[in-house]
């Protein structure tokens, strides 16, 4: 999932300060498992964010509404008429979905209410760690399901650098070494033969270093 | 909602005697000063207190301590159903300090939702401060079950921290 977090209120207060009527979109799929933008976390804001324009003096209008996600137009039209209402939409949602908002809702100002960070997962009850980089080639195959593109400091493709301590990466003693994770991987999976596999220089052209990307699948296309 | 109000005991002048006393030249400026300041409007707080019925019963309460008070109960079947939004939701209807009472650690009877309902009033406290109403208008506190003597002490004392904080001014 994409983990994001939400804004600090100052600098939500900023953003918003320009709109005397505002929309607080969330989204019920990614950033609420992350607990930034879900609809708890709307009613939270909402409420946060009258008690401080009260305090302040300022008249605000809040309206809140969650989807089901905002990267899709099929959701993203539920929230039409609520949109319509506002002055400016306050959106919850990772990059893409506050993109496809103001994609759709192009005479509204659609603003970030959080940072989007990582696609990662939640490794225990409200630690999220990141996992993937969407390097564009995944080679899990071979690493035994640990990605040493995202989790490797210097993003090692044919065995450690011979740095780690204790299993501890030597760039940031908090972090896991991820080529410690691997091979205790393999072993336990018995596949240490894939140490011997050599894998050439990684083309990053497949990543966001070769520019935007867009995936077409015609199957699909009427 | 429950409204305890006690009075204090004090004579106060009518009307007409202030009135009268007034063009006498009986007021000195000292006198005025304190004359318009009694007549200011007074500060009633408001206590929403939150609390689990397994750690405290509104029965068995009674304010000892004489000031003059509204109070609010909100019983809840375990301190773990205060959500963040309950908390900011309060200060929105108007109170001034919010108290949550909760079961002692290692005691809660569903085992740790005196726990989850601490991080969330640390986390609504941070919320608080950053909006700019300060974060001591709520607080947490341990109560063993049936320890009233212990609740109305939090409670009283949160009274008197209204004395400092002063009405909630996004209220």
């Amino acid at each position: 999932m994409i983990v994001a977090e939400q804004k600090p209120l100052s600098e939500i207060k900023e953003i918003i300060a320009p709109y005397k009527k505002i929309l607080i979109l969330g989204c019920g799929t990614c950033v609420k498992t992350c607990f930034a933008g879900g609809e708890d976390e709307v009613a939270v804001l909402a409420s946060a964010l009258r008690l401080a324009c009260k305090k302040d003096g300022k008249e605000i209008e809040i309206e809140k509404l969650t989807i089901e996600r905002q990267c899709e137009d099929e959701f993203i039209r539920e929230s039409a008429p609520a949109v319509s209402r506002s002055e400016g939409v306050l959106s919850l949602a990772c990059g893409a979905g506050v993109q496809a908002l103001a994609r759709r809702f192009a005479k509204t100002p659609v603003l970030p209410g959080v940072n989007t960070t990582f696609i990662g997962v939640m490794e225990s009850q409200g630690i999220f760690t990141e996992e993937c980089s969407g390097c564009g080639n995944c080679r899990l195959d071979i690493f035994g399901g640990i990605c040493p593109v995202t989790r490797c400091a210097k993003k090692l493709l044919n065995g450690p650098c011979g740095g780690s301590q204790n299993g501890k990466c030597e760039i940031n003693p908090d972090t896991d070494c991820a080529w410690q994770l691997i091979i205790d991987r393999l072993k336990a999976l018995g596949q240490m033969d894939n140490l011997r596999k050599y894998i050439p220089p990684k083309n990053w052209r497949t990543s966001l270093s070769g520019g935007p990307r867009k995936l077409v699948r015609e199957d699909h296309i009427i | 909602m429950y409204k305890v109000i006690h009075h204090q005991t004090k004579t106060s002048l009518s009307g007409i005697t202030r009135f009268r006393r007034f063009f006498s030249g009986h007021y000195t400026t000292e006198n005025l000063r304190m004359l318009t300041s009694a007549m200011d409007k007074k500060f009633i707080p408001k206590i929403t207190v939150f609390h689990c019925i397994n750690a405290f019963s509104q029965t068995s309460w009674s304010s000892v301590d004489g000031s003059e008070f509204e109070i609010k109960f909100i019983k809840l079947p375990c301190s773990s159903m205060v959500k963040d939004v309950f908390l900011l939701r309060a200060f929105e209807a108007g109170a001034d300090a919010v108290v949550v009472l909760v079961c002692p650690e290692g005691q809660c009877r569903y085992v740790e939702g005196n726990i989850r309902a601490k991080k969330r009033v640390a986390w609504v406290q941070n919320l608080l401060d950053d909006i700019g109403i300060d974060g001591r208008r709520l607080s947490l506190s341990n109560i063993a079950a049936g320890d009233t003597a212990e609740a109305t002490q939090i409670i009283d004392d949160a009274v008197k921290n209204m004395a400092e904080l002063g009405p909630n001014p996004a209220a």
